[in-house]
């Protein structure tokens, strides 16, 4: 990719004037740590707030009488399913995470869909994912009666995670109570586009509509908050301000994925991607029945999912200390025999985990042993040919090193993500 | 990212093309890695040091430092013996961030020549190479 392919978000120049150190994710130049460095903003999250500029991912406006039913064939989430243990119809003011298939039940990306109105959504998809997706929409939806709009580069968004989030937002938005009351997580409020009834939901202190969801990728408490991207160079400044007493810090993708690994979510492409959406720590995503025998609705991928032959399983690990390997072609994980089972997806390390005796602790585990002060563990995901269980131990071996690493269900303990917000303010 | 002319890169150690840096201390030499080698690959959480006593050609890789981001190899700027290794880096590996000429030193060798350490590069030269590469 020559340099002018490679895009800038609004916010590129505040990145270089604040010396981040930058790289090309996604087609997009953005910052991989600021000079605190990776680990002070990855710990920022979990003990304060981190702010992270994500203007690079792409949305897409979904509209009509036709869009329910689109979404419906082409997402893996059933959403007249998806909401609460009752499993009820997505709702305007909701969001579900899911997957967009291709016929082989092979990931084309992963989402989050939020209903905006009764016949409008909003679909949030990787960096450089809008047109594809938008493409594979349209086609999909032949001559049904909806309206697709790529807006990719048109919207601004940048997201604060970490428990002090809501007390830094309390300090820019209008009426902090009355958006924040029940505002559980996978839920929104307002919107970017004044057109919108919606917008007047949510506005900052100058008066800019946003878009305000309680989601993210981080595994923590916080928000994401989407806006005109004309606005995100004051936005950004004003949470700065306002987040100086409540330990807010500028994050990059370092940190940015040391975080979404502990808190075992899929980066697309790498996570999951051209293998079937099946058997990974993400069938949450799918629409599957109650006796996980098949599935409540049909999608694009749907069949081939069933009617698997050879099995690949992608399972969660977690280390002994933080030594990683390096993921890549040529480096395998291998079985207590020394058998060569699959393939190593990520590995990083988490910072904020570390293991006394047999448990593992987060900084911020309320019952963490005294003088807790871990020096990260190494966690990923591996793909491999064999069904596993949590508790197994394999080996990851790159050119350098081979480390012993054990499957689990679950890596950095003590999340706050689903926290009541009620107890975050 | 510091830029270029930001970078501390001082006149009494020479500079390897792999970024690490020698200074002749009497017999031995120190050995770390340079201002713009930490700055690229950021905290630093982890070093594996070699033995002392081991022996390795010039050029070859003699231990790794583990930031958040990857795992990097660190490489001989002098062929030699290891005669000591920086064991407060285990416990405090952002030294070689923080003060990478001085406390964040991480190997001490004898050279096999002591002439060697001549062979690489200036600072200025350094400097040059780093701003072709630009």
């Amino acid at each position: 990719m020559n340099e002018e392919q490679i895009k800038k978000t609004p916010l590129h120049d505040w990145h270089l004037k604040h010396s981040a150190n930058m790289a090309v994710f996604g087609g997009y130049e953005m910052p991989l740590w600021y000079p605190s460095g990776a680990k002070r903003e990855h710990l920022a999250v979990l003990t304060g707030a981190g702010m992270f500029d994500t203007s690079h991912m792409a949305v897409i406006m979904v509209e009509g009488p036709g869009a329910l039913a689109l979404l419906q064939a082409c997402f893996t989430k059933n959403l007249n399913a998806c909401i609460g243990k009752n499993k009820t119809p997505l709702v305007p003011g909701r969001c579900a995470y899911g997957a967009f298939l291709d016929d082989l039940g092979h990931v084309r990306d992963d989402s989050i869909v939020s209903q905006i109105a009764s016949e409008t959504y909003m679909i949030v998809v990787n960096a450089g994912m809008g047109g594809q997706i938008s493409r594979h929409l349209e086609n999909q939806a032949g001559g049904s009666d909806v309206e697709i709009h790529d807006l990719t580069d048109g919207v601004g968004k940048m997201d604060i995670q970490g428990p002090m989030s809501a007390r830094i937002l309390a300090g820019i938005i209008r009426k902090p109570e009355a958006v924040f009351d029940r505002m559980v997580y996978f839920s929104f409020k307002g919107f970017f586009d004044d057109d919108f009834p919606l917008a007047d939901a949510v506005r900052l202190l100058d008066g800019t509509p946003v878009m305000l969801s309680r989601t993210g990728y981080t595994g923590e408490f916080g928000f994401e908050i989407f806006m005109n991207p004309d606005h995100i160079g004051h936005v950004w400044k004003m949470a700065l301000e306002a987040g100086k007493d409540f330990g807010l810090v500028t994050c990059g993708f370092a940190a940015r994925d040391s975080l979404r690994t502990g808190s075992v979510l899929p980066l697309s492409h790498q996570d999951i991607g051209p293998w079937p959406f099946i058997n990974n720590p993400w069938s949450f995503a799918l629409p599957f029945n109650d006796d996980q025998t098949g599935f409540t609705k049909k999608f694009t991928g749907d069949e081939a999912l069933i009617n698997i032959e050879e099995p690949e399983y992608t399972y969660p690990f977690a280390g002994f200390d933080l030594r990683k390997v390096s993921p890549g072609n040529s480096t395998i994980v291998t079985d207590s025999g020394g058998a060569g089972i699959g393939t190593v997806l990520t590995c990083v390390t988490d910072m904020a985990i570390g293991r006394v005796d047999e448990k593992t602790y987060s900084i911020t585990s309320p019952d963490r042993p005294d003088g807790f002060n871990p020096k990260g563990l190494s966690c990923g995901f591996v793909r491999v040919t064999r069904k596993l269980s949590s508790g197994d131990f394999v080996e990851l071996r790159d050119d350098r090193r081979a480390i012993k690493v054990v499957i689990v269900d679950d890596i950095r303990p003590d999340r706050t993500a689903r926290r009541a917000i009620k107890t975050m303010l | 990212m510091k830029e270029i002319e930001e970078l501390f890169l001082p006149d009494n150690v020479r500079y390897a093309e792999t970024h690490e840096w020698a200074r002749a201390d009497g017999d031995n030499m120190t050995i770390g890695i340079n201002d713009y080698a930490q700055d690229q690959l950021g905290d630093i959480v982890f070093v594996e040091l070699p033995e002392i006593g081991a022996t390795f050609e010039k050029g070859e890789e003699f231990g790794t430092l583990e930031s958040v981001k990857a795992v990097s190899e660190i490489y001989m700027p002098v062929s030699g013996e290891i005669t000591a290794i920086n064991e407060d880096l285990e416990e405090a590996p952002e030294l070689v961030n923080g003060e990478p000429y001085n406390a964040g030193w991480i190997i001490e060798v004898k050279p096999n020549d002591p002439d060697e350490i001549n062979t690489l590069m200036s600072s200025s030269e350094y400097l040059e190479m780093l701003k072709g590469g630009e």
